[in-house]
């Protein structure tokens, strides 16, 4: 398995763990307020994507500390291009429906977490599609 | 993806004539050892720069290494 991959499933795996996190938060604080839970408990979120982002990126250059300090190769750019492609595509359907939602209930709150949500389901996407298209060699 | 690309090549070939390791092959044009298996096994076409650098590598011309399918 090559770095970008494990890096792809390392990173993947974070995303779907401080995802699913987030909306069992989301979940509870809404449940205890009677409403929408407001947007600010998205800190948390955000603050552990970025301490595990951090942590997972250092394990993984400790591991393996050649292939990650060198740049990736043509078809590892192939790679990411396409994925971000086919991500921010699944994207702008989610922020679409995200905005139909806010056109129909008016609830700026649900608004802010599915666009979060839209942002989070994306990023495992983009993560998938690398791994799928590495295995593939685009 | 889907169908391979109608480029054939004989990378392994001449690589194995050499003794040449897939890493060893992939320092030496600057992509990774992923890549060298993935172009040895058909499922992917090398760019122009990268074609001309195996080639190099080898010391063979271009239509040595590389060709197209129905050819």
């Amino acid at each position: 398995m090559s770095f970008r991959e494990k890096s792809a499933w390392v990173m993947a795996a974070l995303m779907a763990v401080t995802g699913l996190y987030y909306f069992s938060i989301v979940r509870s604080a809404s449940q205890a307020l009677g409403t929408t839970a407001p947007a600010a408990v998205a800190i948390v979120f955000v603050m552990l994507v970025v301490i595990g982002s951090i942590i997972a990126q250092v394990v993984l250059a400790l591991t393996s500390p050649r292939e990650a300090s060198s740049p990736a190769d043509e078809r590892e750019r192939l790679v990411t291009q396409r994925a971000g492609h086919w991500s921010g595509l699944l994207l702008a359907t989610c922020a679409v429906t995200a905005l139909g939602h806010f056109l129909v209930r008016g609830d700026g709150s649900m608004l802010f977490h599915l666009v979060m949500g839209s942002l989070i389901v994306s990023q495992i996407a983009e993560y998938a599609f690398q791994i799928a298209l590495l295995r593939r060699s685009v | 993806m889907g169908r391979p690309p109608p480029i054939t090549n004989r990378v392994r070939a001449l690589r194995e004539a050499r003794a040449m390791s897939q890493a060893a092959l992939g320092e030496a044009i600057g992509v990774t050892r992923q890549t060298i298996i993935a172009i040895e096994q058909g499922r992917y076409s090398p760019s122009l720069e990268s074609a001309f650098r195996i080639a190099r590598h080898f010391g063979v011309g271009l239509e040595e290494v590389f060709g197209w399918e129905a050819d």
